[in-house]
């Protein structure tokens, strides 16, 4: 049975989801939450996923949430085709490999994540932005961008000279900070720029932009 | 060569790494940073760690950092001593990472959030935001009322045997109690898991500081 997807495909880490399956060549069908419905929030869905979110995994009824987690399991059984070394197997490239994942969720993701709640999240709920937190963040993350710069002037990649998942993480939301909300932090350096360029241009990126 | 771990002696994510390297039984040297003196910012220091961050671990000439990670380098090398902390069987590695997944994304950001409002703001001079903090408070009440329908069916938090990802809550767990504020005790499978992890000999040995 193919692999099903269960989210909506607006969802960031659901497009996560979709763009490891694709660069993997696994097949999927992507089963429809009515998020805007809060579907997602109501206990039937909540048997799959207690915290009430999106994504969620059925493979031939093995159910798993939390999008990394569903990559990484992806990654794993699926090793030997599609793009290799989304994990590294080798001792010491997965222990950078996960400095850099963890990297991402530290690091990356929360100012993403935040600055998409202020300017995005927050106008679909009639709020408006708090200023003083948006600028907080957008002026953290310009921060560790810097230190990205560093990192990616002495490797092509953030775990090393291969792409991992720990880059493609940081495709659905940077998406959203970069390019749909027009903030320009790579101009200024030109390390990130290159890196961001070549993980954007990827064919299974580009395709779920185009239909998750 | 002994693992050298560069931290503060009271930091969360040095301790993560601690409790760690108590629990795989793996001897280390604790090298301080004066994070007061911002020893941390140092070129000295950013030369290791280009975030300006602790901890970070020297095994040997291999420089790691972040703290979970370290976490699992460690468990992963000394796979063969101490407590196991990673599953081997693909099923079980699947719900570990959904495990060490949820961690980072429905408990850290909250209780991590309320340390620093209700805590370490003040240490640095700030006052505590009542209305973020409230908020922070009000999200990770949610999120614990999830964790205790997940404890109720499991014992811990990847399936029946501990692993890292019930270690990675300790830290911060304990300095939101520390504060005052306490989500553990009144959900009953929560309660159970948190003393349960609480109460390791490993914790013991390092919570009051390394």
């Amino acid at each position: 049975m193919v692999l099903k997807i269960h989210g909506h495909a607006i969802a960031p880490l659901v497009r996560l989801v979709a763009e490891v399956c694709r660069e993997k060549e696994v097949p999927y069908e992507l089963v429809n939450v009515e998020v805007y419905k809060g579907e997602h929030k109501t206990p039937a869905f909540k048997e799959f996923q207690p915290f009430g979110q999106v994504p969620y995994i059925d493979d031939d009824g093995f159910v798993l949430y939390e999008s990394r987690a569903i990559c990484r399991y992806i990654a794993k059984k699926y090793a030997s085709q599609g793009t290799p070394d989304l994990v590294p197997r080798d001792p010491k490239a997965e222990a950078i490999f996960e400095q850099a994942v963890s990297i991402e969720t530290s690091n990356f993701y929360p100012f993403a994540l935040g600055i998409t709640t202020e300017k995005i999240v927050k106008k679909h709920r009639g709020l408006e932005p708090n200023e003083a937190r948006l600028s907080d963040l957008v002026n953290n993350l310009k921060a560790k961008l810097d230190v990205y710069e560093v990192i990616l002037g002495k490797q092509a990649y953030l775990a090393g000279g291969s792409i991992t998942l720990a880059d493609l993480f940081h495709l659905p939301y940077g998406t959203i900070v970069f390019e749909e909300l027009g903030y320009d932090m790579l101009e200024d350096r030109p390390n990130v720029a290159r890196w961001w360029k070549e993980i954007t241009a990827r064919p299974s990126w580009l395709a779920v932009k185009a239909k998750a | 060569m002994v693992l050298k771990l560069y931290g503060f002696a009271t930091s969360t994510c040095t301790l993560r790494v601690a409790v760690v390297l108590k629990e795989k039984n793996v001897p280390f040297e604790f090298i301080p940073v004066d994070l007061l003196k911002g020893a941390h910012k140092a070129p000295e220091f950013t030369a290791y760690q280009p975030f300006g961050q602790v901890p970070y671990i020297d095994d040997n000439g291999l420089i790691l950092y972040e703290s979970r990670a370290i976490g699992r380098y460690i468990a992963a090398k000394y796979a063969s001593q101490g407590t196991p902390l990673l599953p081997t069987d693909p099923t079980a590695i699947a719900f570990f990472e959904q495990a060490a997944s949820t961690e980072t994304s429905n408990y850290d950001p909250f209780v991590s959030g309320l340390a620093w409002e209700l805590k370490f703001s003040m240490l640095f001079g700030g006052k505590t935001d009542e209305a973020r903090a409230k908020s922070l408070q009000g999200q990770l009440s949610a999120k614990l009322d999830a964790y205790d329908v997940i404890l109720g069916k499991q014992k811990y938090l990847a399936g029946n045997d501990i692993t890292l990802a019930d270690l990675f809550h300790l830290p911060y767990g304990a300095v939101v109690l520390d504060v005052g504020l306490d989500e553990f005790s009144s959900r009953p499978n929560v309660a159970r898991w948190w003393k349960d992890i609480s109460s390791r000999a490993s914790w013991e040995a390092v919570k009051g500081g390394i």
